[in-house]
């Protein structure tokens, strides 16, 4: 009964309950505008939230993701400029629909399918959580120095057009973690002997500036792009075409779930693959996929929403972000107190509920701004980016600043900015170095402690690692991303194994 | 239905950069001096991991930051490798697709308004800001740019210094008192 009385919080608060609506209304708006996005939006929220109430900054920022996710199919459909990227899959269906004349319908079918995948994302995250942070409560040491290790070599060997650009920027961040005093030994770490320095960089602004100033940069390049003008008539869908899509609508949830939990996965490659899915499994379509197939958009909405309550399974019991999204939300987390991991679900289960009980209110809001209110959209999507991007860099030159009324925060978020700038330009993703930031600690402490229980003996570390199971796959999958990405298995190992198959 | 289709510009550096983005078959142009300095940088964090605590053990404060500095040493070496077999791409000029003037010269002013919002204060400095910004990208009639900043900087006042209570540098404006003002009339 606790569990439920937990749940409804933000329901019965007006005050969460409106924090969630706004949230959940401005996430759409982030996810649909080019140029804006989840991570940006929530990297500059922590820095204007952090006095807040934790209830009240956790509602704000669950209803920005969760609108977020949703958001970008809008202006996929719209424009076929994917406002987030997870919605790449959502345009290849969905702007032929719309070329079509379909818009309405297609903007209407798809916030039903969001809602449906968001439903099942929840419901998956709050029977499956509390038996993995059972199960994680057994982690030693050396398996969560590993698991922080895994994350970022995914997120490295995923996002970036190579394995050693992605290792590079997550070792970055790991490194940028260590900056300041070392928390077991209070020994100072690249301090240069600068005071200023014995707290470390601050995380929030690393992210503003490698998500917000650096992005923001980037869009200059794309000034000439178009804004929306159109009409959209009929938006609620169907109720046979809803009965019709609903079993793929489920299939491509649970997709999305399980490619969301899985750590270095998040929706953009969640809802590819339900887009696969739906193309191998759809005998017959009326449409051809790539032409305006419903199916080819029913499947990647369900599943990118889904994949919401996937990731929040590793985040909330483990302590792991499973993107880059998450990692800036486990920040978030940190920085209001709360310690994401297998523990809180036993101290702190009051937290768990009630992040359940706040997608699930956020998901509602989802449906009810989706299907209303496109009159307004299509007005603040027209903004033009010469308006927009001076307000990004504004807001977040204040965010830096307001994390600790400091301008020495505004002079690193820049200098980030700057070099993030760069780290794009030449095909470094940026999502690793902040994972590596999150992580950073936890690794390290990890390390140490599980080297120490070893007497610090390496050969001990290693024979352990192989008498655990769990262990072990840990390690055989950090080689696995390893040897895949290098020339040595692309060029000569795969085409002879390959072959003998 | 007035769906506008945009054929963009095959020209625009726009399009050349993003289809360079999701190639990266070839070299831009800068990409090798990047990657040369953050081997240069790596070593340095390399040198100054060491200083920590030298190779004394392996659970001292230092040797987390080893590995990490050590991992970015040897990942740039990598990268710097493969970027010098790629070919140079052709056709694209430094300063014209990678870093155009506009970059820079935004780059510029946001420097100097970092320079100057402790001193100036939140208010006149974003207001100067984004006027020269917005009148910068969007070239429309100054008194547009005006009053589009104003309102813009308006908004962002109310929702983050008076709902969310961030505080924000008040410099040569007395804000405060302003504020007190507004708050006695407003309660007579």
């Amino acid at each position: 009964m606790d569990a439920f009385h937990f749940f409804a919080t933000s329901w019965v608060s007006p005050e969460l309950l409106g924090l969630t609506a706004l949230g959940t209304f401005l996430g759409i708006y982030v996810g649909a505008i080019p140029g804006l996005s989840v991570t940006m939006a929530v990297s500059i929220l922590i820095s204007f939230t952090f006095s807040w109430d934790v209830n009240n900054a956790l509602c704000l920022m669950v209803g920005v993701y969760m609108g977020g996710v949703y958001g970008g199919s809008r202006t996929a459909i719209l424009l076929n400029i994917p406002g987030a990227p997870s919605a790449i899959a959502t345009a290849m269906d969905g702007y032929p629909l719309a070329k079509k004349g379909l818009a309405g319908e297609a903007i209407g079918l798809s916030t039903v399918m969001s809602v449906i995948g968001g439903f099942v994302g929840i419901i998956v995250l709050a029977l499956a959580a509390p038996t993995v942070s059972e199960f994680a409560i057994t982690f030693q040491p050396r398996d969560y120095m590993m698991l922080g290790v895994l994350g970022i070599m995914l997120v490295g060997s995923l996002s970036g057009n190579s394995l050693a650009k992605g290792i590079f920027a997550g070792a970055l961040g790991l490194l940028i973690g260590t900056v300041g005093l070392d928390p077991m030994s209070a020994e100072e770490r690249f301090t240069f002997g600068v005071v200023d320095l014995w707290d470390g960089i601050n995380p929030v602004a690393v992210m503003i500036g490698m998500f917000g100033v650096s992005e923001a940069l980037h869009q200059l390049h794309h000034m000439d792009k178009a804004v929306v003008k159109q009409k959209i008539s009929r938006i609620i869908p169907k109720l046979s075409d809803i009965k019709k899509y609903l079993p793929l609508s489920l299939q491509s949830s649970f997709i999305g779930v399980i490619v969301g939990a899985l750590p270095g996965t998040g929706g953009d490659i969640a809802a590819l693959m339900a887009y696969d899915h739906a193309k191998r499994t759809t005998k017959d379509p009326k449409v051809p996929f790539g032409e305006g197939a419903k199916e080819g958009l029913i499947a990647p909405e369900s599943a990118n929403n889904a994949a919401v309550g996937g990731a929040y399974i590793p985040m909330l019991t483990l302590g792991i972000p499973g993107d880059a999204v998450t990692a800036v939300f486990i920040g978030a987390l940190f920085i209001h107190g709360l310690n994401p991991g297998p523990l809180l679900l036993v101290e702190q289960p009051q937290m768990f509920w009630f992040t359940v009980g706040n997608l699930t209110l956020a998901n509602i809001f989802v449906l009810i701004f989706g299907l209303t209110g496109i009159r307004l959209f299509s007005k603040i999507v027209e903004c033009p980016k010469g308006i927009l991007i001076p307000l990004i860099f504004l807001l977040s030159i204040v965010g830096a600043y307001a994390i600790n009324n400091a301008v020495i925060d505004i002079w690193w978020m820049l200098a980030f900015g700057a070099f993030g700038y760069f780290m794009r330009l030449y095909g470094f993703p940026v999502g690793p170095v902040i994972l590596g930031v999150i992580l950073s600690s936890l690794t390290d402490e990890n390390w140490r402690r599980a080297i120490l229980t070893e007497s610090g003996s390496l050969g001990n570390f290693f024979a352990h690692i192989f008498t655990s199971p769990l262990s072990s796959i840990l390690f055989m999958s950090i080689v696995l991303i390893f040897v895949s990405q290098t020339s040595l298995w692309k060029k000569h190992l795969k085409p002879r194994l390959l072959r003998s198959k | 239905m007035g769906l506008t289709s945009h054929t963009p510009r095959l020209r625009s550096p726009g399009v050349i950069m993003s289809s360079l983005l999701s190639t990266q078959k070839v070299r831009k142009p800068g990409e090798r001096i990047f990657c040369f300095l953050l081997i240069v940088f790596s070593v340095f964090l390399f040198w100054q991991a060491y200083q920590i605590a030298g190779f004394s053990s392996l659970s001292s404060s230092g040797a987390f930051p080893l590995a990490a500095s050590a991992t970015m040493v040897l990942a740039s070496c990598v990268v710097f490798v493969n970027t010098l077999k790629l070919p140079a791409a052709e056709g694209i000029q430094f300063f014209r697709h990678c870093l155009p003037p506009v970059v820079s010269i935004i780059m510029a002013i946001i420097l100097l308004y970092a320079v100057a919002i402790e001193s100036l204060g939140f208010i006149l400095s974003s207001l100067v800001f984004l006027c020269v910004c917005i009148q910068l990208l969007y070239r429309r009639s100054p008194l547009f740019t005006l009053s589009i900043s104003i309102l813009a900087l308006i908004v962002v006042y109310i929702i983050f210094r008076l709902v969310f209570q961030v505080v924000l540098p008040e410099g040569v404006m007395p804000e405060r008192d302003i504020i007190a003002a507004i708050t006695t009339w407003w309660s007579h």
